[in-house]
């Protein structure tokens, strides 16, 4: 192949950069596994978007709970197809909670990595929004009540977000609310691909410089590979053994909008942020809930008084694995049947997560820094 | 030195042949592996049987009595499916094809094995109106055939147009008999 290129290559340019792309000898020698995640959530975003393709097909938001028995039953493989969007979900959710907790670990939301941790936490609550919108498309027992309340919440708003709601919402909830979140759904959903792209870019920035680096491929390409093995394993055994995990039975019948369903949580990956909705009073209470967590998480770059580039020490190490505790409680107590005594500790779990954030680990973490 | 040398170079050669098998092994087990995770995705997007059923819908011809016509819709178009008589057969079997407006012999018209149903588009191929004659009490015309109430044009029971202004046999759809009581359209 001396002085000649191969075929292709000189009639289609883009290949020859491709490939340089894939040999170029910038990736350090070492990397852990786990930075394999973000590859992993963007292939199960794709493997999403392949199913969620095939199901909008046959979706329809007139008769929406029907038209998913319909897709179950009657549609070819619909039961396997819905399955792998459903538990699609909970291995992109479990990834990006465990990405986020692996951020946390290894303080990389730290200089030069803040840009990257914005991304990360924009990401998650886009796929927060996109994942509430494709519990609601059920349309099952708890999903429509979750919906109705949402909606009404949204029109009783004054202002500007009243506004954005009645937009967003565009009427009461019914098969036109349900036609024009199904859009949403996927709109944000392949918006969420833009995020990735923008936080592969920053990783970039955030990482360090490398000299005498080694290329994607075979090194990282064959680690991926056994990455995606493993991730492939865990999805399938999921798919095929748990394909309802976390989610609530009670929403596998049709609403009724006249029977409040006896348990009203979500599904398992909203439970770590929503469940802290019915902590504070009043729609306003729900949404500065929400956004209080996800506004400490983008604050963390500066609650954290560490040095930058300093491993994290003991104290960081063990309040966070408290914090995962806390989170973690927080959604099992979620599941259970609403009591005096769950309200309490869901009060309690919740304002741990606050003091968590804004006063143990500025503290702590000066504490450490000195 | 040199029996070291061919056996190293044997050594790389057993090694590249055993790699290559690797290679090959591991390409198939992916195409398998992608090809069945294609499959439910490619197979979801075909209609459901129920659509299909509309699309290709089988009808149940034993019911049906000599010299009647059974009417059925077919994504809105009429189909007519009719059981000749005997003296039916033998009018028609033998008439020289040339002779008619549009020439078609008798064996054009059914199905060879099943030669006693007459399966037909019953819409006049003239002024575009649905056919009478099924019922044997309807007007039929001189043939014993079907009749258009709007342009008097006049087919034969093999549904070949005999008089009036309408230029052409009538249609015949397409359909397969699965056996002697059903067919399948489609």
């Amino acid at each position: 192949m001396s002085g000649t290129k191969p075929w292709l290559d000189t009639r289609l340019p883009a290949l020859e950069s491709f490939r340089a792309f894939f040999a170029a000898p910038v990736l350090p020698r070492e990397r852990p596994y786990l930075a394999t995640l973000p590859v992993l959530i963007t292939g199960a975003l794709i493997f999403q978007v392949l199913s969620g393709l095939v199901l909008s097909l046959f979706y329809n938001p007139a008769d929406a709970y029907n038209s998913i028995q319909f897709i179950d039953r009657n549609i070819n493989y619909g039961w396997l197809i819905h399955a792998f969007h459903e538990t699609g979900t909970t291995m992109i959710f479990g990834a990006v909670f465990f990405s986020l907790f692996r951020a946390l670990w290894l303080r990389s939301y730290k200089t030069p990595g803040e840009v990257l941790w914005f991304f990360s936490v924009a990401q998650f609550g886009l796929l927060l929004l996109v994942g509430y919108l494709g519990y609601v498309l059920a349309d099952g027992t708890v999903s429509y009540w979750s919906l109705a309340s949402t909606v009404s919440g949204a029109f009783g708003l004054s202002g500007f977000p009243g506004a954005i709601g009645v937009w967003f919402f565009g009427g009461a909830d019914g098969a036109g609310t349900l036609a024009r979140l199904v859009v949403f759904h996927a709109v944000l959903a392949l918006a969420v691909f833009g995020i990735l792209f923008l936080e592969y870019l920053a990783r970039r920035g955030a990482e360090p410089k490398v000299t005498h680096g080694v290329g994607l491929h075979p090194y990282y390409t064959s680690q991926y590979f056994a990455a995606f093995v493993v991730f492939a394993l865990i999805f399938a055994v999921l798919v095929f053994f748990a394909p309802h995990l976390g989610e609530n039975p009670l929403n596998r019948g049709p609403a009724d909008p006249l029977v409040l369903p006896v348990a009203v949580a979500p599904p398992w990956f909203l439970l770590p942020v929503g469940n802290v909705g019915h902590v504070f009073p009043g729609v306003w209470g729900t949404i500065f809930a929400v956004l209080a967590r996800l506004a400490v998480l983008v604050a963390l770059p500066w609650l954290d008084r560490s040095a930058p580039g300093k491993p994290a020490g003991f104290l960081h190490k063990l309040l966070l694995l408290v914090l995962a505790l806390d989170v973690i409680l927080l959604t099992v107590w979620a599941m259970q049947p609403p009591s005096l005594i769950g309200e309490v500790v869901a009060v309690l779990l919740t304002a741990y997560f606050f003091f968590h954030f804004l006063v143990l680990l500025p503290f702590f973490s000066a504490l450490e820094a000195r | 030195m040199a029996e070291t040398l061919g056996q190293s170079m044997a050594h790389g050669a057993a090694e590249a042949s055993r790699r290559d098998f690797l290679k090959i092994l591991n390409v198939a087990a992916g195409a398998v592996a992608v090809g069945a995770i294609a499959w439910p995705f490619i197979d979801a997007l075909s209609p459901s049987r129920q659509a299909m059923s509309v699309v290709r819908p089988i009808v149940d011809v034993s019911g049906i009595a000599a010299n009647t016509a059974l009417r059925f819709v077919w994504l809105g178009t009429p189909i007519y499916i009719r059981k000749l008589t005997d003296k039916q057969i033998a009018d028609n079997q033998f008439v020289v094809p040339d002779s008619l407006p549009d020439p078609a012999s008798y064996t054009d018209r059914v199905k060879p094995g099943y030669e006693t149903f007459v399966v037909v588009i019953g819409l006049n191929t003239g002024t575009p109106c649905e056919l009478v004659g099924n019922d044997p009490a309807d007007p039929r015309g001189p043939f014993d055939g079907w009749s258009c109430p709007c342009d008097g044009s006049v087919y034969d029971p093999l549904g070949r147009v005999r008089g009036g202004p309408a230029p052409k046999n009538l249609a015949i759809p397409r359909f397969t008999f699965l056996n002697d009581a059903q067919i399948q359209f489609g």
